[in-house]
C-alpha cells in the first residue's frame, strides 16, 4: 500500500494531472457550449440542414437520454486523454530513471509499474466523475440556451443507472490508458507512447472505414461500444466505428485488452534491462 | 578468502595472491562477483569478472571508459542480468529474484534520478515507498547530512548538478544500507562537497559498512580508497589494499649526467631486473628503476658506489601511474574509444617524471 499511496501523491502533484484534466474538461465545455450555441441559431430557420443539425443536438442535449451522451463523450474524449496520461507516467519512469532508482532499492518491478497503473485508476475515477458532472452542468447551460427543455434531468431511473454505466465508463477509459501505458513501456518513453498512442486512436479511426468487422475489436471501438446504449452517438475519432460489438461482448473485449496491456506491461518491465 | 592484506592481480583468468588470504571463499565479503560475464550483442562488456570487497572498506573501483565499471554496477543492483557468474552480496548469493538482497543495499547509479516537479523531500519520501521501510525521520537526517535542509522544499528541476548529486547520495543512504554502491558520486560536487562526502564514505567505512566507489577521480580515490579494484575490457587487472598495491607498484626516478646513463644501468642492474629497469630521457639523463620506494637509498647507495652521483632522485608512485600502467595499453579495446590527446609540446609521451611523494634526494 505504500507504493499505492506514493503512486497517488505523485500523480496529485504532477502538473501534467491537471494539464490532461482541465483540457480535457476545456474541450468537453467547449464542445457542449457551442452545440448549444449551434442549436440557438437554427431555431427558426427553414433550411433543412439547419433542422437536421438542430435535431442532432438536440438528441444530445435531452435529458436523462443526454445522461448517457454525456458519458459516451466522457469514455470517448476521456479516453484519448486516459491514454496520453497512461503513456505519459509510464513512459517517465524509465525516462526521468525514477524505475531504476526503485528497483535498485529492490523493489518489484511488476509491482511497480502496476501499482502505478492502480493509482492512475482511482485519479482517472475521480477524474471521470467530475468530468461527468460537469459536462451535464455543461449540457443543462447549453440545452438552456438552445431552448430545449431539461425536465427529464430527475429521471430517477436513469440516476439509479448512473453508477454501474459510471462502473463500466472507467473501465472503458482504463483499458485505454492501459494501452497507453503499455506502449510507452515498450517503448520506454513518454513522447513515444503518447504519439504511438495518438496515431493508433486516429489509425483505427481511419480503419473502421475499411476494414469495420475488424476495428469493432479494436480497444477503441470496444470501449465506446461497452458504454453505448445502442441509441444516439457519441464524439470522438477511434472510438466511431460504424459497426460495433453489443454491449456485454464489447466490455468483456475490454477487460481482455486491458488484462493483455498489462501482461505486457508486466513481462517487458520483468525482463528489460534497466539501462541509462 | 580474501583480507585486506592481499594483492590479486588478474588477466587471463590468473588470480594470484600474496600475503594473507589467497583462496577463493567469500565469507568475510561484502560483495564478490566470480566469473562474472556480460555482453550486448557481439560486444563483452563483462568477461569473467572475479572481485572480493571485503566488508567495512571504502572500496574503489577503477577503469577506464568502457572497460565494464557501469555494467557491474548496474548488474550489483539488478537493473541488468548477468549471462553467467555469480554474485553474492553480504555473504549470500544475489541472483535473479533475490531482490531483497537490495534491501540492504544502497546505490547511486550514473547520474541521480528525480521526479523534477517534486522538492528533493518530497523525492526521498516517495523513494521510500519503494524497498526497504524507511522511519521518516530518516529523511530529515539525510537532508541535514547533505546539507539540502534549507533547499529541501524546493523543486527538483531547479537543482544544480552538484545539488542532485547529494540529494543521490541521500538517496542511496536512504535505507541505512550496509553496502553502498556509488557511481561516480563526486561527479558535480564543488571541493568542499566532495571533502564532505570523501569524509561521509570514510566515516560510514569505519562504522563497519561497505562503501563501493566506481570513479574516475584517482587522486580522490587514493585519498580515500582502503581496497582498491581495477579492471580492464571486463576483467580483473588488480586488486588489493591499495597501500601494498602502491609499494609494489613503486618507481623510483633517478638523474644522472646524460654521459653516465649506460653506467648507471650498469650499476643498478643487480636490483632490478632488466625489464624493471628503464630509460626514461637519455637525453636527460633520467632512468626508472621499478623497485619498492623504500628502497631509494639503496639506489642512491649503488650509484655512489660506482662513482655515479645522482643529480635528481624521486621516489613513489600514485594510483594514476599505477592504472595508466595497468590499462593504458588497453587501448582499441575499450568499447567507448580512446582520447587520443595532443601529446606533449616537445613530442614525447608520458615523458616526465613519476608524480613523487617523496624526494630523497
Amino acid at each position: 500500500m505504500r507504493l499505492f499511496f506514493s503512486g497517488i501523491r505523485k500523480l496529485y502533484r504532477r502538473p501534467a494531472t491537471f494539464v490532461t484534466f482541465g483540457l480535457l474538461v476545456g474541450l468537453i465545455v467547449l464542445i457542449l457550449i457551442l452545440a448549444g450555441a449551434t442549436a440557438s441559431r437554427t431555431v427558426g430557420t427553414g433550411s433543412a440542414s439547419g433542422q437536421s443539425s438542430r435535431a442532432a443536438i438536440k438528441d444530445l442535449l435531452t435529458f436523462p437520454g443526454a445522461y448517457d451522451r454525456m458519458l459516451s463523450v466522457v469514455v470517448s474524449i476521456g479516453g484519448l486523454f486516459g491514454m496520453i496520461y497512461g503513456a505519459a507516467i509510464a513512459g517517465s519512469e524509465w525516462s526521468w530513471g525514477t524505475l531504476k532508482s526503485a528497483v535498485a532499492r529492490g523493489e518489484s518491478r511488476v509491482r511497480y509499474m502496476l501499482l502505478s497503473y492502480a493509482s492512475i485508476g482511482l485519479m482517472i475515477a475521480i477524474g471521470i466523475v467530475v468530468v461527468f458532472v460537469i459536462a451535464d452542468v455543461a449540457a443543462v447551460a447549453s440545452a438552456s440556451l438552445a431552448g430545449i427543455s431539461t425536465s427529464g434531468l430527475s429521471d430517477t431511473s436513469t440516476l439509479s443507472d448512473l453508477p454501474e454505466r459510471l462502473l463500466k465508463g472507467w473501465v472503458a477509459v482504463m483499458e485505454e490508458t492501459a494501452l497507453g501505458f503499455a506502449i510507452a513501456t515498450l517503448a520506454r518513453s513518454q513522447l513515444a507512447g503518447i504519439g504511438a498512442g495518438i496515431a493508433f486512436y486516429f489509425g483505427e479511426g481511419f480503419a473502421s472505414l475499411l476494414l469495420p468487422d475488424i476495428v469493432k475489436f479494436m480497444p477503441f471501438s470496444v470501449a465506446s461500444a461497452a458504454v453505448s446504449t445502442g441509441s444516439g452517438s457519441g464524439l470522438g475519432g477511434g472510438a466511431s466505428a460504424t459497426a460495433s460489438l453489443p454491449a456485454d461482448q464489447a466490455l468483456v473485449m475490454v477487460f481482455v485488452w486491458l488484462i493483455g496491456c498489462l501482461v505486457v506491461v508486466s513481462l517487458f518491465s520483468d525482463r528489460a534491462e534497466i539501462t541509462g | 578468502m580474501i583480507g585486506t592484506g592481499g594483492v590479486r592481480m588478474g588477466g587471463a583468468g590468473v588470480s594470484a595472491t600474496s600475503g594473507a588470504g589467497g583462496a577463493s571463499g567469500t565469507d568475510d565479503l561484502a560483495l564478490a562477483t566470480r566469473g562474472l560475464r556480460k555482453s550486448y550483442g557481439s560486444r563483452r562488456a563483462l568477461d569473467g569478472l572475479d572481485l572480493s570487497v571485503p566488508a567495512g572498506v571504502v572500496y574503489g573501483f577503477l577503469g577506464p571508459n568502457g572497460a565494464g565499471k557501469t555494467t557491474t554496477m548496474r548488474v550489483l543492483t539488478g537493473l541488468i542480468h548477468a549471462d553467467g557468474g555469480t554474485v553474492e552480496v553480504l555473504g549470500k548469493p544475489f541472483r535473479r529474484g533475490d531482490r531483497h538482497r537490495l534491501f540492504e543495499v544502497g546505490a547511486l547509479i550514473e547520474s541521480p534520478t528525480f521526479y523534477p516537479y517534486l522538492s528533493a523531500r518530497a523525492n526521498l519520501r516517495e523513494l521510500a515507498a519503494s524497498g526497504a521501510p524507511v522511519p521518516s525521520k530518516r529523511i530529515e537526517e539525510l537532508l541535514d547530512l547533505v546539507g539540502l535542509c534549507d533547499r529541501a522544499n524546493d523543486k527538483v528541476q531547479n537543482y544544480s548538478m552538484g545539488m542532485k548529486q547529494r540529494l543521490g547520495i541521500a538517496a542511496a543512504l536512504l535505507s541505512d544500507p550496509k553496502l553502498l554502491l556509488l557511481d561516480e558520486p563526486a561527479n558535480g560536487l564543488d571541493p568542499a562537497g566532495i571533502v564532505a562526502m570523501r569524509d561521509t564514505l570514510k566515516t560510514l567505512a569505519s562504522q563497519g559498512k561497505t562503501v563501493f566507489v566506481s570513479s574516475h577521480l584517482l587522486a580522490e580515490v587514493q585519498v580515500m580508497a582502503d581496497v582498491v579494484g581495477i579492471i580492464a575490457a571486463g576483467k580483473l587487472v588488480r586488486e588489493g589494499p591499495l597501500k601494498e598495491l602502491l609499494s609494489m607498484q613503486g618507481v623510483i626516478k633517478v638523474r644522472v649526467r646524460p654521459n653516465l646513463v649506460d653506467g648507471a644501468i650498469a650499476a643498478l642492474a643487480p636490483l632490478a631486473k632488466a625489464e624493471r629497469l628503464t630509460e626514461t630521457d637519455r637525453d636527460e639523463g633520467w632512468l626508472s628503476v621499478h623497485l619498492g620506494t623504500n628502497r631509494a637509498e639503496e639506489v642512491n647507495q649503488k650509484l655512489a658506489g660506482a662513482g655515479i652521483y645522482a643529480s635528481g632522485l624521486e621516489s613513489g608512485t600514485d594510483l594514476e601511474m599505477l592504472f595508466l600502467e595497468l590499462t593504458g595499453g588497453q587501448g582499441p579495446s575499450s568499447s567507448e574509444g580512446e582520447f587520443v590527446g595532443l601529446g606533449s609540446p616537445n613530442g614525447a609521451q608520458n615523458g616526465g617524471a613519476p608524480a613523487g611523494k617523496g624526494t630523497a634526494a
